[in-house]
């Protein structure tokens, strides 16, 4: 019964570990194939910045922004959670440039004049409406820059 | 013109040959899945420093559009790729070699790109990174030859196939490793050639890569104590990080504006510099750590 047991957890163990990595595959082909083709003409920058978030759940990252070069910030998220909100601020926290889910902007692109390090942040919004399914997706930061 | 071009191609076949071959010994680097308890906090500084560190062709682009000169001499010798036995030099020097065919294909240097490409594919082999770059990338690049921006694109997607095969299979160290190494030889790349071309802007985007060294210890340092090939690369990241101590960067707070209907961004942080003797210090000292990593 134990050795039972404890075959049961490890097969759920390595179930979860599976969807875990199938899910982070997943979310890089989400990645490549729906939102690197959004950042033309603007060349993306090689890295993968993927997540898989569910509503009510944020995630944020630093992006590193130098003088001359033009750039496009583009925040991708998979059908299933809908529109996200985003919003990138500068090292003071304050914002530069919003996108929130009723009103959605999927890319910003500028120019930047000086060197500087801003934040990407990104917050899902909760589900409208009841319901007891967990909607987990792909959201993806994406950085092209013009050569 | 014809003969020229042979004898070119064959000059190149022994280098060529250099960067072809069999797998060879790994070593001491836990090249396995890692599942400790700062898995999650390491994921989330991953995703940081990705942002922070540029990849090893935005580098590139950014030393080009500084007026920065192609220059052969100063790259990893391909004939080096079979010294690296160890699994921690093979992701080091995969970096190291990634950063060289970034900069050769900006330059357009599209033959010395191959060997580059030759030499990347073969640690990445070495160290199981199979899947991200296989024949068909080699291929592909092949019949790209002529076509810089799809020989760039190639080499985009493949670097990005290949960070996100060690991501997705929590080889992060791997990852690091080649990161790091990248950013190194990015570096050496930028300060050898403000030797011979030292210019206002280069040492402006050399100076900017205090902003970057500061994510990569961080990212470095969550991996410190588990490998000593780590450790020991967190050590020379914070002695460099010494020499950018009193560079001004980057601070401060930024401000949107627009310019015929474009969004620019500036800052209120003084444009970035060097004076010689940093330079001097920078440049002897990223010349010292990257001889390390390439012997």
């Amino acid at each position: 019964m134990l050795n039972r047991n404890i075959l049961m957890n490890a097969a759920l163990v390595g179930a979860f570990l599976l969807m875990a990595s199938a899910a982070q595959a997943q979310c890089r082909s989400f990645a490549k194939n729906k939102c690197v083709p959004e950042l033309a003409p603007y060349k993306f920058n090689e890295s993968f910045n993927g997540a898989q978030l569910a509503p009510g759940e944020e995630a944020e990252v630093n992006l590193t922004f130098f003088s001359g070069q033009e750039y496009r910030v583009l925040v991708c998220a998979h059908p299933i959670l809908g529109e996200v909100n985003w919003k990138l601020v500068d090292s003071n926290n304050k914002m530069i440039f919003e996108s929130l889910a009723d009103q959605p902007k999927k890319n910003f692109d500028f120019k930047a004049a000086s060197t500087t390090q801003m934040k990407v942040v990104i917050w899902v919004p909760p589900m409208k409406g009841k319901t007891d399914m967990v909607h987990v997706g792909c959201v993806a930061i994406m950085l092209g820059f013009k050569e | 013109m014809r003969t020229s071009k042979w004898s070119l191609l064959l000059a190149f076949i022994p280098l060529f040959a250099a960067c072809s071959g069999g797998p060879s010994e790994q070593d001491e680097l836990d090249t396995t899945q890692t599942t400790d308890s700062t898995q999650d906090a390491r994921l989330q500084k991953t995703r940081n420093i990705f942002y922070n560190v540029p990849s090893p062709m935005e580098t590139a682009a950014l030393l080009k559009k500084a007026g920065a000169q192609y220059n052969a001499s100063i790259l990893n010798d391909v004939k080096n790729v079979d010294k690296y036995t160890s699994a921690s030099k093979q992701a080091l020097n995969l970096g190291v070699y990634g950063a060289d065919l970034s900069y050769a294909s900006v330059f357009n240097q599209t033959q010395e790109s191959m060997f580059y490409t030759s030499c990347s594919k073969k640690l990445a082999d070495r160290l199981g990174v199979i899947h991200a770059f296989n024949d068909s990338t080699l291929e592909a690049m092949e019949s790209s030859m002529n076509d810089r921006d799809a020989l760039l694109d190639i080499i985009s997607e493949t670097y990005w196939s290949m960070d996100a095969y060690l991501k997705e299979n929590e080889r992060d160290n791997i990852s690091v490793l080649m990161i790091a190494g990248g950013w190194m030889e990015g570096l050496y790349i930028a300060t050898q050639v403000s030797k011979t071309n030292d210019a206002p802007e280069l040492r402006q985007r050399i100076a900017e890569q205090k902003l970057s060294l500061g994510d990569l210890i961080g990212l470095v340092g969550t991996y410190e104590g588990e490998d000593a090939s780590i450790g020991n690369v967190k050590g020379d990241l914070e002695a460099l990080a010494a020499l950018f101590a009193d560079v001004n960067v980057g601070g401060g707070g930024a401000t949107l504006t627009q310019e015929n209907g474009v969004a620019v961004i500036g800052g209120d942080a003084p444009t970035a510099a060097l004076t010689d003797a940093q330079l001097a210090a920078i440049t002897a000292k990223a010349e010292a750590i990257r001889t390390n990593y390439i012997n």
